[in-house]
């Protein structure tokens, strides 16, 4: 049977989480609603091939894995107590706009709770809301599947034994909650869209299952910062086809404009333009400066005093303030630049794009010598492959003279 | 005098990996003394939720407030005559690795309360840095204008009880290797942070727990959830 005749594979992808959000509102247990969700595509698989898909897929779904969590509970007998819950929990569910409750909010405030390890939040995430398989978490982070595996188990004991909430946290702690969701989502965005190390297919892959959670999270909670991020998130994945040439990383400004994703460069700046006269948030200015870079039909063509402006409205990390210089550089020449970015030497000491800005300035200035020792410097730092490539060719660039 | 036993296992391993059958016993022996007030064990480290706050600023981190080799796995606080009978206690424990600290002088005995349904326990040690200079907040309440009094009246119920332990310096581990009690001066772990006084909370939920840690005022406060029954 074809991808496209399956009529469980679209529904996996479309309605894994919110099923999953259902039923660990439902029986209160991360093992238990997984398993019974994995038990209902389970049995999907047969049903739907040999009766056509029904009618309402998440409803069938739902009674399915309700049914096959209290079978298993039946099994436990140590848990009679909470099969009797189980039993007479009355349905207080709220109903989405299709009749069928949305529990994903509570579910990715959950997920992404602080007092669970960064990588396991991220793990997490990925696990029950996207319904991506540990091996395949594991591939994209460089870990086996049984690693991740473990630290999933470990992740949802800490849920179970911490107790920590399944809710949509209250006002008072919302805003610092939602900051370490978007932070969350930002990160996984980032892992796949950078890609630092790892598989490349299953990091696009990534990327996508962030900016569908950062979608979910804008429809379901409107707020500044969530609009900010998916704006970025979309500006910034615009630029994708782009962004490779043969293996290697093409800077932005070498670019070919032509193939950068218009549609989507659309949807961040109606986004962006929902947001004016608001309050800057730091994911907004961060989509603000993308925008600029999207709308410019060439490098010369970029408002650079416009980005440099937003940068000084983003907090002044080392990374940002080296962000900065490169804007600065437009503006005020490469000279002001270097300046700007000496006092980060020690700070940004690991990082290649220090030495790889410093070398474009320096390049930039005539002063080839040091140019060429700080991409040696940035050789030797550069993360992965197509990064080192970039970096190897600018300096071949460099020692043969002026192109 | 008061001491709180803490029972240290390797980090790697079972949680509380006692033999039953000996803890039985210890535990009949010593409830019919009439030694124990309160205790049990604690879940494994990894569950445990650690929320610092530096001049007002507020945040919540995964893991325990020490990442070190022994984990304490469980707790007693016991009543004993004097600190050789709190060392013959805790020498007696199968569990064989004891920090055995003095509390402060003036802790009222805790009443044992059955825990309501729906809720959690969390057994919140309330640390400091040894080496900084910061004025020690302490989880008591024997003189009136001590600030913290306002913070155990809005603890309320939440807060079954309480207290400030005596200083590192005054602690002893008593090791058991095969039978053989060797008793040392200090703390089972020489970390900068130690622990200076503890909390048992019930609460509905690990953020109702950290918000209560939060308010405290002491620099760094470990919550570690107790497993129900």
């Amino acid at each position: 049977m074809s991808e496209q005749s399956d009529p469980v594979a679209p529904v996996f992808h479309a309605q894994w989480g919110r099923l999953v959000a259902g039923l660990i509102g439902w029986c209160g247990d991360f093992d238990l609603a997984e398993e019974g969700a994995a038990d209902a595509f389970e049995a999907a698989v047969v049903a739907w091939r040999r009766d056509g898909p029904p009618e309402r897929p998440l409803a069938w779904l739902t009674t399915v894995a309700r049914n096959r969590v209290r079978d298993r509970l039946r099994r436990r007998t140590t848990e009679l107590a909470k099969l009797a819950i189980l039993e007479a929990t009355p349905t207080d569910e709220v109903a989405g706009p299709d009749g069928f409750p949305d529990e994903r909010l509570r579910l990715i405030f959950t997920c992404c709770h602080p007092a669970l390890p960064m990588p396991a939040r991220v793990a997490l995430t990925l696990r029950t809301l996207c319904g991506l398989t540990s091996a395949e978490i594991g591939r994209a982070f460089l870990v086996t599947g049984p690693t991740m595996e473990k630290r999933l188990v470990r992740a949802r004991a800490k849920v179970r034994d911490g107790r920590i909430p399944y809710r949509v946290p209250p006002p008072q702690l919302l805003p610092e909650r939602l900051n370490g969701v978007l932070a969350v989502l930002y990160l996984m965005f980032n892992e796949g869209y950078a890609a630092s190390s790892g598989d490349s297919l299953v990091r696009t892959d990534i990327t996508a299952e962030a900016v569908r959670l950062a979608r979910l999270l804008h429809r379901l909670l409107p707020d500044d910062e969530v609009t900010g991020l998916l704006a970025l998130m979309l500006l910034t994945d615009a630029r994708r086809a782009a962004r490779m040439r043969d293996g290697e990383v093409v800077r932005l400004a070498e670019q070919d404009r032509t193939r950068w994703d218009r549609a989507q460069i659309t949807e961040g700046a109606t986004l962006l333009a929902g947001l004016d006269g608001r309050p800057v948030g730091a994911y907004q200015a961060q989509a603000r400066i993308a925008l600029e870079h999207d709308s410019a039909a060439t490098p010369e063509a970029t408002d650079w005093a416009g980005v440099a402006a937003l940068y000084g409205l983003l907090p002044a990390t080392p990374v940002t303030q080296l962000n900065q210089a490169v804007a600065i550089s437009m503006v005020d020449g490469p000279a002001a630049a270097l300046a700007h970015i000496e006092p980060l030497t020690d700070s940004l000491s690991g990082y290649h794009l220090y030495p790889a800005t410093r070398a474009d300035f320096l390049a930039r200035l005539g002063r080839v010598q040091e140019a060429i020792t700080a991409l040696d410097q940035a050789i030797a730092l550069a993360p992965t492959g197509p990064e080192r490539r970039l970096l190897v060719r600018r300096r071949g660039e460099l020692r043969n003279g002026p192109q | 005098m008061k001491f709180m036993l803490m029972y240290l296992a390797d980090q790697v391993g079972d949680p509380c990996p006692v033999d039953q059958e000996p803890l039985r016993s210890w535990l009949e022996e010593m409830d019919t003394r009439g030694v124990l007030l309160d205790g049990g064990p604690l879940r494994g480290p990894e569950t445990s939720t650690t929320v610092r706050n530096q001049d007002g600023t507020v945040t919540v981190l995964d893991g325990p407030f020490a990442e070190t080799k022994e984990q304490i796995a469980g707790f007693d606080l016991i009543e004993a005559r004097d600190l050789d009978e709190a060392i013959a206690v805790a020498g007696a424990h199968p569990a064989g690795d004891v920090e055995v600290r003095p509390l402060a002088p003036g802790m009222p005995t805790p009443a044992s309360s059955e825990q309501k349904p729906g809720t959690q326990r969390y057994l919140m040690f309330v640390c400091w840095d040894q080496t900084g200079e910061g004025e020690i907040r302490e989880t008591r309440a024997t003189d009136a204008d001590d600030p913290i009094n306002g913070w155990i009246e809005e603890a309320g119920p939440r807060r079954l009880h309480g207290w400030q332990l005596q200083p590192p310096s005054l602690a002893r581990t008593v090791r058991n290797v095969d039978g053989t009690v060797t008793v040392t001066d200090g703390p089972f772990a020489e970390t900068k942070e130690q622990i200076g006084g503890y909390d048992m909370l019930e609460c509905a939920d690990l953020d109702e727990a950290i918000g209560i840690a939060a308010r405290h005022g002491a620099p760094v406060l470990d919550l570690r959830p107790i497993p129900a029954g």
